[in-house]
């Protein structure tokens, strides 16, 4: 089974280390790397260098929020196969449509319950593959 | 003469004749009552058959009964064994589902625990109690008081929207308000519910073993988190344990590290003199 690698985005740190968990508690998915970015040019030079198969992201970040980031992937650097996942601090608001529509493949909103978790990331995986 | 000699040849040839259809009727009468007889015989060996097929029968339908009373039997005890696993099987799912959200909540704590313990800047501590309350408990409105020893008064350290910011110059005496009741009775408080809005009230001092150094008041739940539950009250509690320790240990180090500055400044004032 191939291992799957995550970039897991958000400026909190306290958010990516418990992100960061729950993805390692993730039943079923063989586990590769988990590389973190505190924003969104960070993740952006990222996933440029290396590859993942799965991107978790925060909406509100200084430097590049989470929708500019989604939209320079789709965009720029023409990874529309990438699923990303952008989290939300506020339950289905203007952003999450926002990020929809700008090529995310699903949301989550905070703070993040360990089943849907689960069952986004299964289901954007198995798209995936 | 000879007239008579054919008539009594006629009636002879008759009579033979007659005799001959009396003898025919005999055989047949006799094939009739012998035929009569086998049937009767075979009539009565029928009756006996019937009556046996019959006892048969009533003997098979009697054991078809009596299974069917075991099956039926059977089913009834296989029904309310099945009934019996599925309601363990969904007794089971529960316990599996209470036990994983546990599981959440003790990875939670760990991180949160780990991230208030990482630093020993009292901003960084505040900023991370920020995080975990807006992250994992799903905060929208808090302020978080931290207690001045010289005033006896609750000082808002952090916040996030807008309630907290409507406090006097972010002060709060013991004993005053919400905030500072919890402050002097050292007891948490929770609502039951959530308002319309995700508006809760839910303060919860930060001690350490009785003595409180501070207090997170929770104002309002983002929108799509219902209400806190007994789980996140439980989290509450414990996290709170942890950031008045984080607290006053970063605070500590802050004061120690600035006296330590302040005297090496002054060792160096003096070695120069």
């Amino acid at each position: 089974m191939n291992k799957k690698n995550f970039l897991v985005v958000d400026d909190s740190a306290t958010f990516r280390q418990l992100l960061c968990m729950s993805l390692t508690r993730l039943e079923g998915i063989t586990q590769g790397d988990i590389t973190e970015a505190v924003d969104g040019a960070d993740a952006l030079s990222k996933v440029r260098d290396s590859q993942f198969d799965l991107v978790l992201t925060d909406i509100r970040m200084p430097n590049m929020d989470g929708l500019e980031f989604v939209n320079k992937v789709r965009t720029e650097l023409r990874r529309t196969e990438l699923p990303i996942i952008i989290i939300s601090t506020k339950g289905a608001d203007e952003d999450i449509e926002k990020g929809m529509s700008l090529g995310a493949t699903g949301y989550l909103s905070k703070p993040i319950q360990m089943s849907k978790l689960r069952e986004l990331v299964t289901n954007c995986l198995q798209a995936e593959a | 003469m000879t007239q008579k000699t054919e008539e009594i040849l006629t009636l002879f040839s008759k009579s033979e004749e007659l005799l001959e259809m009396f003898r025919k009727g005999r055989a047949f009468t006799e094939e009739l009552m012998s035929e009569n007889e086998r049937l009767r015989y075979r009539i009565v060996q029928l009756e006996r058959e019937k009556i046996d097929l019959s006892d048969t029968l009533m003997r098979e339908v009697e054991r078809l009964r009596l299974e069917n009373g075991q099956m039926s039997q059977k089913l009834e005890f296989l029904d309310s064994r099945f009934q019996r696993v599925e309601a363990e099987n969904k007794d089971f799912a529960q316990r599996y589902v209470e036990v994983e959200e546990q599981n959440e909540s003790l990875a939670n704590l760990y991180v949160a625990s780990h991230r208030l313990h990482s630093t020993l800047d009292p901003a960084e501590v505040v900023q991370c109690i920020k995080e975990i309350l807006v992250n994992m408990i799903g905060s929208e409105e808090f302020g978080l008081f931290v207690v001045d020893d010289e005033t006896s008064e609750l000082v808002l350290a952090g916040y996030e929207g807008e309630i907290a910011q409507r406090l006097d110059r972010g002060r709060v005496a013991f004993g005053e308000g919400l905030e500072g009741m919890v402050a002097q009775s050292g007891q948490a408080f929770f609502t039951e519910d959530a308002g319309e809005l995700g508006e809760v009230c839910a303060c919860i001092p930060l001690k350490i073993k009785e003595r409180v150094v501070g207090v997170i008041a929770m104002y309002k739940l983002l929108p799509h988190k219902g209400g806190l539950t007994s789980l996140d009250h439980r989290l509450l509690e414990l996290m709170a344990g942890h950031a008045a320790s984080a607290l006053v240990s970063s605070k500590l180090y802050a004061l120690a590290d600035r006296k330590l500055r302040t005297i090496e400044g002054f060792m160096n004032l003096l070695r120069v003199r």
